[in-house]
């Protein structure tokens, strides 16, 4: 198939660059429909049940995604409490609630918080905290003395210190989290205040983090595209010759990309790195084109003869490093994870692509080159090999390499060893706000802001109790005899009363039934709907749950067992409520700040409390069945192994403590969804690894036709994963999204080196012997590899430049892989071979690996074909 | 002038009185219509006693009951019974959900000044006065507000007739305090027979109508053309508030110290049954 493939490519060299072109605007037309998507929520499947409870819970308490907008005086001895500041944040917030999006009427801030003081002797007075900002210091101090009585508001909307004011704004939606941080900024820019103000959240930092990620694609990509151009010009001294490459990996790029949005995939912040790690990859497979033509070039040949050798010389070795490395990133779709499966297929489908324009473009690029370019190019690849420092390095490293096995393969077993202990100390943890750089305003926001308030991190640990079945039914199932029974009865209202009994959860709908046809009821009937109603109360008495003192008792508990995690800095939820209303009812003395006694009691606490101006609030905490409540952790990190850690304690004293009444106890809440997802991601990464790993040995087995030879071929794969994931535990980098999808790029790349040293020692082997095979291999076999190493490693050092943290965990990956596995393929393959020389290389005889080749003993004297190296 | 809720249930205007303006050229001075509809939903008779019923639904349609009887008597002495517009007394004593039953607010309207408010809590033995405070918050959880309940005066607000419709006033209202308020402004569509306010629409600076209050059964009692239905709609949150009103009755004869301090922990039987 390769002959016909190279031989349309250079007799119709048009058709290719048109159909190239087609390709290319047909699915490039496709980019402009891009939709961004930077919630990590979707990295759980939509069905996953953590997700659909987290959604669930949302819906059940009215709950919106919140940013977090921080005040902070650290100057005036009033700290917040100055009437300058108190001003600015009324004006604040009173601009905010205007911005679209916001949903004004759940915003928090002091500017609309009920306040609930005692207005002399047995008086209860209700009204807004800060209806206007306060006019003098006295007016602020009395807002501050007011806080300091309201636990809900103290820490959460003014920090203990009194140096922070917060205003929490819901939105909508959370991607309007950026747009609306921009806004808010810009109204922050013109308030009269010397304040320090600060936006933070999960919403925003996510969001933030999308943004910024759209951005990088426009940068790092072209970046690393250039420096990628650069480098090869320094190489090979011929930027004609190096436009190629760059068409092939461009046109790579925009195909895939095109195709990715165009079948209607959002562009995740997985996605968004495909273009930088197709850049490289689709390079170097022209490289060794390239490379190989340039030296074998002879005007007597003629481009088209020379072209179509090389091709059929280097089809083998391309396709199979560019299958490993798209199994390497098709792995990816083991993970449960939709983003990053996304992301592994595409990539693995433009190295497939990017190889196969390379055998296309590239020979039909080379034939329109002009004779006087290609004698050229012949000359400078005669003048440069062999001579340099590089090359007298490499000759040196594979004497000592060949020479002295032992040390060799006793390093990598210490080197191996102090991995696999450094891997032990991994320490798994993510957070999306690391996922900027420390300087970042997102980042400092979030240091500030969590150093005055008790956290802007949520979490929700949530209670539910329903009536059990049982009782309901029973009661129905009683009722429906009894209205039977009920003479005389209108026979409308008896089927309306027999209607109302279907769904007898809802008792409140039943109770207004019976009443209404106890209105119209008279004598016995009256007596016998009354005594229906009664039982009806009753049962509904039972039902909420969450209004019994007892109950109200455990989550008391419940919150003090939060905080005695020590991770939490304040929980808030229905008993803060109650105590705070009875304490002011009974007169406003600290000994009334508690639970009443009966259910009853409590009922008409919260009736006073929904007497203010934000009954709603009440339904954040509880639903108004009072079947299920959520109690608001608030942390001062989003750190999953925090949240981890905070579940874990809360797991053992739930354990200990049983819910009353068989409740059920689950989490939700952004900062507890990191969490699951990561663990997803962590168990999906060590199976796609697994898998991949499998894969790639089959493979090289296949490959070499050798067990023996596909062992050999996995070992600088298997030392360079263990020497990057213990690097990464030793110097105590967290294991995080982007480390974790990492590992199927190692696997991939890192096998690429091994496959052509190999596959090229063993038909060098074949032709000249092995001890002649020793020193050829570290001729150009070895410079390859090594240009191949150094071109893809400096071509991700424009990575390192991004505000967004991921992006340089690529870059500095890239780099490491590429340096320890070439330097693993150069220095352990040839130690180990030469340990176990005999069983592995048969006596010399003209038979190379995967097919004869009039090429490979010209070849093989390691002059010609200069890079065999990573075609990944 | 605040029409809304349940207090459209005492509305009234004598049918005579309404018929005979109705003949006539339409009003055009809106505090005349302002202080008419003031009288047809506030002063339907001396006294009088209805049942309500509260249905709250939240913007998920989840729904919560509130059931209550409210007794209202006209204290303007000594014209007492005559055509009002003076200070009154209300009871609103609570029968369900069953946890709140026997939860009484007392509350006398002034109309120059600040309302008093008592509150008697069953399950916490407690007699209460609630502080003037800010009249415009929720009544217990529903989407009407207190001062639905004691009513809002006329005088609290600038009046314009915008537009007579043939079956409609229809006026336009700023408040005279406007950091008093949450709205901007609101517009009211008042039934040119009955006087009854059948429309308010409540809009807040962005000029977007966030609230609105519908009178949407209207039935005579005892010569009083009164409110039987109300809905209050939240259309920035989604939820609405229901109220049905029945067992309506007018000078009926209810006595001064129904209305005393006494009533709230011993509510009086014989006026709520």
């Amino acid at each position: 198939m390769k002959h016909q493939i190279t031989y349309i490519a250079t007799h119709h060299p048009r058709w290719v660059y048109a159909a190239t072109l087609l390709l290319v605007v047909a699915l490039g037309s496709q980019i402009p429909r891009i939709h961004i998507d930077t919630d990590p929520e979707n990295m759980l499947p939509e069905a996953q049940p953590s997700r659909v409870f987290h959604n669930l819970v949302k819906a059940r308490f009215d709950l919106h995604d919140a940013m977090v907008v921080g005040a902070v005086n650290e100057t005036d001895p009033d700290g917040i409490y100055n009437p300058r500041s108190l001003a600015a944040l009324h004006a604040l917030s009173e601009r905010i609630m205007a911005i679209d999006g916001v949903i004004d009427r759940d915003l928090m801030s002091l500017a609309n918080a009920d306040n609930i003081t005692q207005a002399g002797p047995g008086t209860i007075r209700f009204e807004w905290m800060m209806r206007t900002p306060p006019a003098d210091a006295e007016a602020a101090a009395a807002i501050r003395d007011a806080v300091a009585r309201l636990p809900l508001l103290l820490n959460t909307l003014v920090s203990g210190d009194g140096r922070a004011a917060a205003v929490y704004v819901p939105i909508e939606s959370k991607d309007l989290s950026y747009q609306v941080s921009r806004q808010i900024q810009a109204v922050t820019a013109e308030l009269d205040s010397d304040d320090d103000y600060h936006i933070t959240g999960l919403p925003v930092a996510e969001d933030t983090f999308g943004h910024q990620m759209f951005v990088q694609m426009g940068i790092s990509a072209p970046l690393a595209g250039l420096m990628i151009f650069l480098l090869m010009w320094y190489f090979f001294k011929s930027p004609v010759l190096v436009v190629a490459p760059m068409i092939v990996a461009m046109a790579t790029v925009i195909v895939i990309m095109g195709a990715l949005i165009g079948l209607g995939f959002t562009v995740h912040i997985m996605s968004s790195m495909i273009p930088i790690f197709l850049m490289p990859i689709a390079v170097v497979d022209s490289v060794h084109i390239m490379s190989e033509f340039a030296d074998s070039y002879s005007e007597e040949r003629g481009a088209d003869e020379v072209i179509r050798g090389v091709i059929d010389h280097l089809y083998a070795p391309m396709l199979y490093t560019s299958v490993t490395s798209a199994i390497g990133f098709a792995s990816l779709l083991l993970t449960p994870i939709p983003p990053v499966q996304v992301f592994g297929a595409f990539v693995a489908a433009g190295i497939l692509l990017a190889f196969l324009l390379t055998i296309v473009f590239v020979p039909a690029y080379v034939v329109r080159m002009r004779p006087a370019q290609l004698a050229k190019l012949h000359a400078i690849a005669q003048a440069t090999e062999g001579s340099s420092m590089v090359a007298r390095g490499l000759r040196g490293a594979g004497r000592f390499a060949f020479s002295r096995p032992g040390l060799i393969i006793g390093v990598a077993a210490v080197i191996l060893a102090l991995s696999v202990a450094g891997i032990a100390r991994i320490q798994i943890n993510d957070n999306p706000v690391r996922w900027f750089k420390q300087s970042h305003p997102v980042r400092v926001a979030d240091r500030v802001l969590n150093e005055h308030f008790a956290g802007t991190y949520d979490a929700f640990l949530v209670l539910t109790r329903p009536l059990p079945e049982a009782r309901l039914t029973g009661f129905a199932d009683a009722a429906r005899s009894d209205i039977d029974a009920i003479e005389p009865l209108d026979p409308g209202l008896r089927e309306t009363l027999q209607a109302a009994l279907a769904a007898p959860d809802e008792l409140d709908a039943v109770i207004s039934a019976l009443d209404d046809a106890l209105f119209d009821a008279e004598g016995p009937a009256a007596a016998q709907i009354e005594a229906l109603i009664e039982r009806a109360e009753v049962l509904q008495q039972e039902q909420k749950f969450f209004l019994e003192p007892d109950h109200l008792d455990y989550l008391e508990r419940a919150q003090q067992a939060l905080l005695d995690s020590g991770l939490v800095g304040k929980t808030n939820a229905l008993p803060d409520v109650v105590k705070v209303v009875n304490r002011e009812l009974r007169g406003g003395g600290g000994e009334h700040y508690r639970i009443p006694d009966s259910s009853n009691a409590v009922a008409q606490t919260l009736l006073q409390y929904q007497s203010s101006h934000r009954p709603q609030d009440l339904w954040h905490m509880v639903t108004p069945d009072y079947t299920s409540t959520a109690i608001w952790v608030q942390l001062t990190s989003g750190d999953n192994q925090d949240m981890t850690r905070v579940q874990n304690h809360m797991d053992q004293w739930l354990a200990a403590n049983p819910p009353p009444g068989g409740a059920d106890a689950r989490w939700a809440g952004k900062t507890y969804i990191n969490v699951v997802w990561q663990q997803a991601m962590v168990e999906g990464m060590l199976s796609s690894l697994l898998g991949a790993f499998a894969a790639v040995l089959v493979i090289m087995v296949v490959l070499f036709r050798s067990l023996k030879f596909g062992l050999i071929a996995m070992l600088p794969l298997t030392l360079t994963i263990a020497f990057v994931y213990g690097l990464i535990g030793w110097i105590g980098k967290y294991y995080d999204m982007p480390i974790a999808v990492l590992s199927a790029l190692t696997l991939g790349l890192s096998i690429d080196f091994a496959i052509h040293f190999l596959q090229r020692f063993r038909s060098v082997a074949a032709a000249v012997g092995y001890p002649a095979a020793r020193e050829a291999m570290f001729e150009e076999p070895a410079r390859a590899i090594f240009r191949n190493a150094v071109v893809i490693a400096l071509g991700f050092t424009p990575l390192f430049a991004a505000p967004l943290v991921p992006y340089i965990t690529v870059g500095a990956f890239m780099a490491s892989i590429m340096l320890i596995s070439s330097a693993v393929t150069l220095l352990l393959l040839p130690a180990v071979i030469s340990v176990f020389a005999n069983r592995l290389v048969p006596a010399p005889q003209p038979a190379p690996v995967s097919e004869p080749d009039s090429q490979a003993v010209r070849s093989d004297t390691g002059l010609p074909h200069s890079s065999q190296g990573a075609s990944s | 002038m605040k029409p809304s809720a349940w207090f459209a249930a005492f509305a009234t205007v004598a049918v005579s009185t309404a018929s005979a303006v109705a003949a006539e050229q339409p009003l055009t001075d809106a505090d005349a219509i302002v202080a008419r509809a003031n009288l047809a939903a506030y002063y339907a008779g001396a006294d009088g006693r209805s049942e309500a019923r509260m249905v709250i639904s939240d913007s998920q349609g989840r729904q919560q009951v509130r059931q209550f009887v409210v007794l209202r008597r006209d204290v303007s002495e000594p014209g007492y019974p005559a055509a009002g517009g003076g200070d009154q007394e209300f009871l609103v004593v609570f029968s369900r959900p069953s946890d709140v039953r026997g939860t009484v607010y007392l509350v006398e309207k002034h109309v120059d000044r600040d309302d008093d408010r008592w509150l008697y809590l069953p399950g916490l033995d407690l007699v209460k006065r609630i502080s003037a405070g800010d009249k415009r918050t929720s009544f217990v959880g529903s989407h009407y507000f207190y001062e639905d309940v004691s009513g809002r005066l006329p005088a609290a607000d600038q009046h314009e007739l915008i537009e007579t419709t043939d079956a409609h006033y229809v006026l336009r209202h700023r408040a005279v305090v406007p950091d008093s308020v949450e709205f901007s402004e609101y517009t009211t569509w008042i039934d040119r027979e009955t006087f009854l306010p059948m429309r308010i629409d409540y809009r807040n600076s962005n000029g977007e109508v966030y609230r609105r209050v519908e009178a949407q059964a209207v039935e005579t009692f005892g010569g009083h053309p009164t409110v039987t239905r109300t809905l209050v709609s939240d259309l920035a949150g989604g939820g609405s508030t229901e109220m049905r009103f029945r067992n309506i009755g007018y000078d009926i004869g209810l006595p001064e110290d129904v209305f005393s301090e006494r009533s709230l922990r011993a509510p009086p039987r014989q006026w709520l049954e």
